[in-house]
This record gives C-alpha cells, structure tokens and sequence, in this order.
C-alpha cells in the first residue's frame, strides 16, 4: 500500500480552469522504494503567540537522513470544533517564516530534516489553536 | 466570492494500523470569513540545471493568504528540484512529488527559489493569492 497522498484542487477565479487533481507516493530519495519512517500522528496544543518546535529535528528518536525525500503534512484544526479562518500559525523552517494556516487550512512540503531546520509554529494570538501533523522521512 | 478549495487524502501502512487523513479547505483572503482568494497563476515550465529561478517572476503582496501548488512532473524518479526560500533550504521534490503550502512572500527576499537537479525537470506549479505587484515594462 506504501504511503500516498492525492490532492484535488477546484477553483473558478480563473474561467476554463479545470481544476488540479494529482497522486504521490512518498518514495525515498532517487529511487522508488518506499518511505520507510514517520513520526506518527501527532497534536499539538498552542495557546499562546510565541514561536514553539513542532518538530525539534535533533531530538528525533528515529534520526532522520538529512537532504533527501522527507515530507511534512500540517493542518490546523481550530479548537474544540471551531475553527477561525480569520487568524492563523505561521508555519517556519529554521525561523523562516513559510507561511499562515488559517483556522482549517492544511499543508505538505519537503523538508531537509537537517538539525537546525527544526519546524516551528508561531499562533498570531493567544487564542488556543490546535495543530495536526505527521513527518514521513527516511531513517538515517 | 471566488472560491477555491483544496482537498487531501493521506494514507500510510508504515504504523500499525492504517492511516487515513482527509482535509479539505477553502482558501480565504488573509483575516477574512467572507472573502476567498480572486487572484491565480498557473505554469508549466521546464527548469533546466545549473541555475537557482525564481519560480514566481512578480511579488505576491506580502503577508497575505497566498497559497502555492507545485508538482515535480518528471517521470525520472533520480530528478529533483530543491526549494529555497529567503536563503533558506525547504526540502527537494523528487520526480512525482508535489507540495501545497501557504505562502506569505513576507519580504522581496522571500520569493520561492528553485534549482533543477539531475537533468531538465518539468514543473506544473499554481499561486492562488490576492494582489500581486506586476513588474513594470
């Protein structure tokens, strides 16, 4: 079975625009084996707007390989079922900011997994949020 | 409201039982229920290798919703593009994989930099965002 994810995409800002609708199998590095480790799903509750590891990279108990296929899905789910599409998490990489999950907004990108490139998650209020998220990478 | 909504299913055996993961989205302006993302870019383009590009040529405005599709469509698994933002070092796409992410541009340094690897990669990318600031002729 091996681990996928498949993406579908639907939008009508642009007319003619069929949409985006495509597969990936998470393989490691250069070759299709498959991605052989994971973090395993994980939460994380935050409630306050200061900068926090999501995932602390030298601190894994499985040490990941370093600059090869690793990939990171993140969702922010809100809290207790509410879920604020106006306020968000900066998601960062080595305290560079990637980018703000609105309440219900998920991601997944390619990681280093180097030991500084921990991924950290910074609330823009104080207002409790929590986040889903799973690392799939290749042991070292 | 334009809307535009991206969905995922994430499946693994690699734990002891099966995960399945599904999310979906609608993607909004930054600070907003009511609004979604009016604005979009979609390519296709060949990267060939030697070079670092800036994958999107005009600068999104900055700090906002901008969400950002980009799928490595080389049918060679040994090719791969390596990602870069700001100096920083994301991760590689490996022939097949694709990422999805919020992108917030946050500074003229924090464009989206790729370099090919391998040979000429294929790439199918798409910004969903709200405003751009156009290069002028």
């Amino acid at each position: 079975m091996a681990t996928t994810a498949i993406i579908s995409i639907a939008s009508d800002i642009a007319p003619g625009f069929g949409g985006i609708s495509e597969s990936m199998t998470l393989t490691q590095a250069g070759n299709i084996l498959d991605i052989d480790s994971t973090t395993g799903f994980q939460i994380r509750k935050l409630s306050a707007a200061s900068a926090v590891d999501l995932i602390t990279m030298a601190n894994e108990l499985v040490e990941p390989k370093d600059s090869v296929a690793a990939k990171i899905f993140i969702r922010n789910i809100g809290y207790k079922g509410v879920t604020d599409k106006s306020v968000g998490v900066t998601i960062g990489v080595n305290a560079e900011p990637i980018g703000l999950l609105y309440g219900g907004d998920w991601m997944m990108m390619p990681l280093t997994c180097i030991d500084a490139d921990d991924i950290t998650a910074t609330p823009a209020t104080d207002d409790t949020v929590v986040l889903e998220y799973v690392m799939f990478y290749e042991e070292a | 409201m334009a809307t535009t909504t991206a969905a995922v299913t994430l499946t693994s055996d690699l734990l002891s039982d099966n995960m399945s993961v599904t999310a979906s989205t609608t993607c909004m302006k930054a600070g907003t229920t009511a609004d979604g993302l009016d604005q979009m870019e979609y390519g296709y383009v060949d990267i060939v290798t030697g070079d670092e590009f800036d994958l999107i040529g005009a600068t999104p405005t900055a700090s906002k919703a901008s969400k950002l599709y980009l799928k490595n469509h080389s049918t060679d698994e040994t090719y791969f593009i390596s990602i870069v933002q700001n100096a920083q070092a994301i991760g590689k796409l490996y022939g097949g994989d694709w990422m999805f992410i919020p992108a917030d541009f946050h500074d003229a340094a924090g464009d989206i930099m790729i370099t090919a690897n391998g040979g000429t990669n294929k790439i199918c990318y798409a910004l969903f965002h709200e405003g751009i600031t156009l290069v002028a002729s």
